[in-house]
């Protein structure tokens, strides 16, 4: 019986892979579904009640204007943040596919940023835009010719961009690295004969580099946008998602409902909300690039 | 004092010798003969020789007297070991629960912010320590606790938690130079119509602030305080309270923080702002510290250490090489803040914890170091946060010659001991004192004070009716029944 499932080739195959795939189960499925029966009881750290209370919590989620305003401020500082990285990265990867002095030195500097802790990146923008002892408003007094008195960390209006400028400055590096290795491997010899075409740069870009760096460029924003939409240690190091909640984004509130109020299984139902949104955003992404080819 | 590190190792190895002799001297000397609380302690303890006491403490500075002082003279003396676990401060809490409610017995000694007792003790994360204290004896020294945190920070529901052993207190740290110069005097007294002093209510305060800074800006401005959501949230619950305000309405349980007295603190505490010192809103702790080391602000609040630090208290102590230079040595003045009821912000209790394995070596252990000679080493320790909380600490003839006003500086905390302000203490109080740290970041931020106060005030009430209002009805009564609740 055993030589004959050993024979078949399929079976030995999926033999051979079952183990790694019951680890897999057990690791990721375990807390998967742990986090799901949590979500409908009624657990805090306050008490010691585990009673299952149905969909309450779920219903909680539908009228929860704090969570749905993070949701919405993570969606907007992702659409803001995603491309303005996407572009700003394009642009330095072109410009190092040019012969420039130093390249691999200005490159490997140029990535520090993304090798920091986005916990040390958000303490040191923290630093920098310090009114008493940080260089930023130093530099614009400077400039403006008069003392600036800019609350960066604390003024409504100024706070969210004082987050984009550290968001960006960190992993505007990460866009520049993987599309500066797609752009390293665009076929030269179809670009040349572009050029010898009369193709305009729109069109050149359009039909020959784009479609050439899409792969790379695909995984890159998909990266980047699942970690924007999970955004948590640079914005908590920064403003700890104030001033009141206006800097609040998803993972931080999910935080504050766990570590702060300790309402573990709201927080549980939180989670399954972002792993139902992420998986929908995730599939779909997928979908559309399997559809575009 | 201490002026260099050779003098405070001296002074450990003293304090080592002297314990160890009197202990050695303990197993010799008749047993009718009485023995003090501490020694009891240590001659209990020896039992318990080779055993670990794991030791939640706040991370910091705080850590170094369990490192460096009584953990290995303990050990010393009894053959227990202390591992110190630090902590952020705002996590302690979560910490010792989830310690508790995973079973795990990770810690045998808390340190606890005594606000936070309630929530501990009444969740079962607390070991009662009555049984203990009568067994050892402690009730007489527990008696010389300053009656403020023996009384407030020490029980919950009529039985013992925690050992009080940190004498926190926000005061008014001022410089005497700038109050005490004739021609400050003279133009104050003209423009105002009363003397230049300490300022005694929070308009004096800002009015002496304000003359402070239009004669020095920018060297020196008249005062710049914490303003950190975090820190700035006991400044207010202090003044609020100074001012006639309630927090609850204690029939109905409904928020009161945003009556006319809530508008009118918060309204004037950003006014403030614009005649202290620019960016004063980021300013926590230690902004507020080394602005008033350097000389750059005429007055502050804060705790204890900044008042023995400023005058150079500790200085050449390893551990605090960070401090910058004082500037303002011989220039401190201390007084208590506007309203003369200080809060007392935060402090630390140590309590068992109950899902400790070694539950009675934890709690000898406390009781040594909380005992009237080991604590009144451990409060002069220069690098120690543990700030004096025992009548002998505010009268010690030793810690009044540390420096030259070091009186002043124990009779106003002594003081502050006695008419302090608790802080605000419920079931899940850090929720509530989240929703206040929100709501002052906002403040700083420019929104509508009525409208942030509005929005706490619904906070609090969604968060009391999810507790449950006649549960935290209850505790709140008997919170507002001490009588340094409310002034």
């Amino acid at each position: 019986m055993l030589k004959t499932l050993l024979d078949n080739d399929r079976t030995f195959r999926y033999l051979l892979v079952a183990p790694a795939v019951f680890f897999i189960l057990l690791i990721g499925l375990y807390p998967f579904i742990k986090l799901i029966i949590a979500s409908f009881q009624n657990i805090s750290l306050f008490d010691d009640i585990r009673s299952f209370q149905g969909l309450l919590n779920y219903e909680r989620l539908l009228s929860d204007d704090r969570l749905w305003h993070s949701i919405v401020r993570t969606l907007l500082f992702t659409a803001v943040a995603l491309p303005i990285e996407l572009v700003l990265g394009y642009l330095l990867a072109v410009l190092f596919l040019e012969k420039i002095p130093f390249k691999a030195a200005l490159i490997s500097i140029i990535l520090l940023p993304t090798i920091i802790s986005p916990i040390v990146a958000g303490a040191t923008w923290r630093l920098m835009l310090d009114q008493r002892f940080g260089p930023v408003n130093q530099i614009i007094s400077w400039l403006a010719g008069t003392d600036v008195k800019l609350l960066w960390t604390v003024s409504a209006s100024l706070v969210w961009p004082a987050i984009l400028i550290a968001e960006v400055w960190q992993w505007t590096p990460f866009m520049f690295l993987l599309l500066y290795a797609a752009l390293s491997n665009v076929d030269r010899e179809q670009l040349e004969a572009a050029q010898i075409d009369g193709a305009s740069w729109w069109m050149t870009f359009r039909r020959i580099v784009l479609p050439a760096i899409m792969p790379v460029m695909f995984i890159a924003v998909l990266i980047r946008a699942l970690d924007l939409f999970r955004v948590f240690d640079l914005v908590w190091t920064m403003t700890q998602g104030g001033p009141g909640t206006a800097t609040e984004t998803l993972s931080i509130y999910a935080y504050q409902m766990a570590f702060r109020e300790f309402e573990i299984s709201y927080s549980a139902a939180i989670a399954f909300l972002v792993i139902v949104l992420l998986t929908v955003f995730v599939v779909a992404a997928l979908r559309r690039v399997e559809v575009s080819r | 004092m201490w002026s260099n590190r050779i003098m405070y190792t001296q002074f450990v190895k003293n304090t080592r010798h002297v314990l160890t002799v009197s202990a050695v001297c303990l197993g010799l000397i008749s047993n009718a003969q009485a023995q003090s609380a501490a020694e009891q302690a240590v001659e209990a303890a020896k039992q318990y020789s080779g055993v670990t006491l794991n030791v939640l403490y706040e991370a910091g500075l705080q850590p170094l007297d369990p490192k460096n002082f009584t953990g290995p003279l303990w050990e010393e003396l009894t053959g227990i070991k202390i591992n110190v676990i630090e902590s952020p401060v705002d996590q302690m809490f979560t910490k010792a629960m989830q310690d508790f409610r995973s079973g795990s017995g990770g810690y045998d000694l808390l340190n606890v912010i005594p606000n936070q007792l309630p929530d501990l003790a009444m969740s079962g994360a607390l070991e009662p320590l009555d049984d203990y204290v009568d067994k050892y004896n402690y009730h007489e020294e527990l008696q010389g606790i300053a009656p403020v945190y023996r009384d407030n920070q020490m029980k919950v529901e009529g039985k013992i938690y925690a050992l009080p052993d940190d004498g926190d207190v926000l005061i008014l740290y001022y410089r005497r130079d700038l109050f005490d110069d004739p021609a400050n005097q003279s133009a104050f007294e003209e423009k105002y119509g009363y003397p230049l002093a300490p300022p005694e209510t929070w308009q004096q305060f800002s009015e002496i602030g304000q003359f402070m800074t239009d004669a020095y800006e920018p060297e020196t401005y008249g005062a710049g305080l914490l303003r950190q959501p975090g820190n700035a949230q006991y400044m207010f619950q202090e003044r609020f309270r100074v001012e006639g305000g309630r927090f609850f309405d204690p029939d109905s349980m409904d928020a009161t923080v945003n009556s006319d007295i809530g508008i009118k603190v918060f309204t004037e505490m950003r006014a403030e702002n614009s005649w202290m010192p620019p960016g004063v809103e980021q300013w926590g702790f230690i902004e507020a510290f080394n602005a008033f080391l350097a000389g750059d602000i005429a007055m502050t609040i804060s705790w204890p250490p900044v008042g023995r630090w400023a005058a150079g208290y500790g200085k050449g102590t390893e551990a605090l090489n960070w401090i910058p230079e004082t500037k303002v040595a011989d220039k401190v003045g201390y007084a208590l803040p506007p309203g003369g009821t200080p809060e007392l912000a935060v402090g630390f209790s140590l309590a068992v914890a109950s899902g400790s394995a070694n539950k009675e070596a934890a709690y000898l252990f406390a009781q040594w170091m909380n005992s009237e000679e080991i604590s009144l080493q451990r409060v002069q320790l220069p690098y120690a946060l543990r700030d004096p909380f025992r009548t002998s600490h505010f009268a010690s003839e030793e810690y009044r010659s540390r420096w030259s006003n070091a009186g002043e500086y124990l009779d106003v905390l002594q003081k502050g001991a006695e008419t302090g302000l608790l802080d605000l203490s419920l079931l899940q109080t850090d929720r509530y004192e989240e929703a206040l740290r929100q709501a002052i970041s906002r403040l700083w931020s420019g929104e509508d004070a009525k409208k942030i106060l509005d929005d706490l005030a619904e906070d609090w009430d969604q968060l009391t009716k999810r507790i449950g209002v006649d549960k935290q009805k209850r505790v709140y009564a008997d919170w507002a029944s001490k009588p340094n609740a409310y002034p």
